[in-house]
């Protein structure tokens, strides 16, 4: 369903993404690994259409990804990206507007289960509650794919399960979920592929249950063997 | 597309409010000077008014640069480019959005100063000197110039038109950097020069295209406000053509 192709990005000199083959199929949880820095970011954000290769492709269903993929690719950036004069509602009505997969009713249902209300500006949200407003805007999207970037980063304990409650109640045969984050543990949990990237590279990506009968390793196992004691505390 | 443009107008909708309510305030200092008789106070609101008319048209298009440059350089970015939109009708949305609100506000600027001179005719004490002061003010821009309707009108289509040449190729040179430097220390700086650069391009341009040529006042500024018009959308096309192919946000 997402594929790149021999995909690099270089920035100032220093390629973010260095030559990644890698094919996401539908119906599966990938969870995305590295450090800080390793390149998941970049990839994710190739997928989304919002970065340009320095070289190589990335496809949707086959076709270069642009205007048509992003009507049945829901990502969520890492960073807060809400204008700040939208109050929830807005964002709820700006999705709307743009989106036709996007559900009202369904994001006014995980605005309440995240204990947001409509009426709530962005820009007096806590990180914590602006990362759970951008979830319930992603997850409203009947999309294809659900591309998630650190949707945990921020988000206490008790608010990490209603998001993993959400996420898992969306995952389906018909649609390709994926998650990045450095919290190995939170994504065991989630995930039942796991692509591990180093310095822009791809090192391995696996199907975890194989993993664990044939090599008898978990998913943060292997995240230590790969990153190493430095790395991974980075 | 409209619905693209729907937001463009939200953003920049303070800096309009904004605007209209200073305008709001020079005119009423202008009526309530002529309803008391005092020329300190038609001066001053006149003074006002004629200041926001030139202002107001280049705030409303700078505005918009504002707003690009934030749409192409912050997080605030994937917010628009993660619609299902392409590089040109996101574009196309900003630029006509700017487009109708300078013409709208050049429009109304002008139908504003048609109905306060209208005033100041019934009105007649100070005419006469209010007039030679509007008339000067108009002829800063042309010596030669007759003040008449046909004149003003062909003068406030060359102006508006070339202040859309002047946001759209700003928008290139802010894109162009934008997609080279990605955002690196020097590229504002570096905007501007770009910004400079092709400005004189098209100056030297359109010179080249009107040497020679004898038209009078009225048919040289509208030949000339449409061919600015025809730079801007070659422009337009060239800024999303960079943004669709270069521009990572």
């Amino acid at each position: 369903m997402l594929e790149s192709r021999d995909l690099t990005k270089v920035y100032g000199g220093k390629a973010a993404v260095n030559h990644v083959s890698l094919k996401l199929e539908t119906g599966h949880i990938y969870a995305m690994l590295g450090p800080n820095g390793s390149g998941k970011t970049t990839w994710m954000k190739m997928a989304a259409g919002l970065v340009k290769p320095t070289s190589g492709e990335m496809l949707f269903e086959g076709s270069p990804v642009g205007v048509d993929s992003r009507r049945q690719v829901a990502y969520m950036s890492t960073e807060p990206y809400f204008y700040t004069w939208m109050t929830a509602k807005d964002v709820g009505r700006y999705y709307e507007d743009f989106f036709e997969d996007f559900r009202p009713e369904r994001y006014l249902e995980l605005l309440d289960h995240m204990e947001l209300t409509p009426d709530m500006k962005t820009r007096t949200l806590s990180s914590g509650m602006a990362a759970k407003l951008k979830i319930a805007a992603t997850l409203a999207r009947d999309a294809k794919v659900w591309m998630l970037d650190e949707p945990f980063n921020g988000i206490d304990l008790l608010a990490r399960d209603q998001i993993r409650g959400s996420i898992l109640e969306g995952a389906s045969d018909s649609r390709l979920l994926i998650l990045s984050s450095h919290l190995v543990e939170e994504m065991e949990a989630i995930a039942d592929r796991a692509v591990y990237i180093r310095h822009g590279e791809l090192v391995e990506c696996c199907d975890l249950e194989e993993m664990r009968q044939e090599r008898g390793l978990s998913m943060a196992d292997r995240y230590r063997e790969i990153y190493g004691q430095k790395e991974a505390i980075a | 597309m409209i619905k693209l443009m729907k937001y463009e107008l939200r953003k920049t909708l303070s800096v309009k409010l904004i605007l209209l309510a200073v305008t709001a305030v020079a005119e009423l200092v202008y009526l309530i000077g002529l309803w008391r008789d005092s020329e300190s106070m038609i001066a001053t609101g006149i003074g006002l008014l004629l200041l926001l008319a030139f202002s107001g048209v280049m705030i409303v298009g700078i505005g918009t640069l504002l707003v690009l440059h934030r749409d192409i350089n912050t997080k605030q970015s994937c917010m628009l480019f993660m619609t299902p939109h392409s590089s040109y009708a996101i574009l196309g949305a900003k630029l006509l959005e700017n487009a109708v609100s300078i013409l709208l506000a050049g429009v109304f600027f002008f139908a504003l100063g048609a109905l306060d001179v209208t005033l100041l005719f019934a009105h007649q004490k100070a005419l006469d000197q209010m007039w030679k002061m509007i008339s000067e003010m108009l002829r800063s821009f042309n010596e030669e110039l007759v003040i008449n309707q046909m004149n003003i009108a062909a003068l406030v289509w060359a102006m508006l038109t070339s202040w859309i040449t002047t946001v759209t190729t700003a928008c290139l040179a802010d894109v162009v950097s934008a997609a080279l430097l990605g955002g690196k220390k020097l590229s504002g700086f570096i905007s501007l020069l770009l910004f400079i650069a092709l400005s004189l391009v098209e100056g030297q341009l359109l010179n080249l295209i009107f040497k020679g040529m004898t038209l009078d006042f009225a048919t040289a500024s509208w030949l000339r406000g449409g061919a600015e018009l025809l730079i801007a959308i070659g422009t337009y096309v060239l800024t999303a053509f960079l943004m669709e192919r270069r521009l990572s946000v």
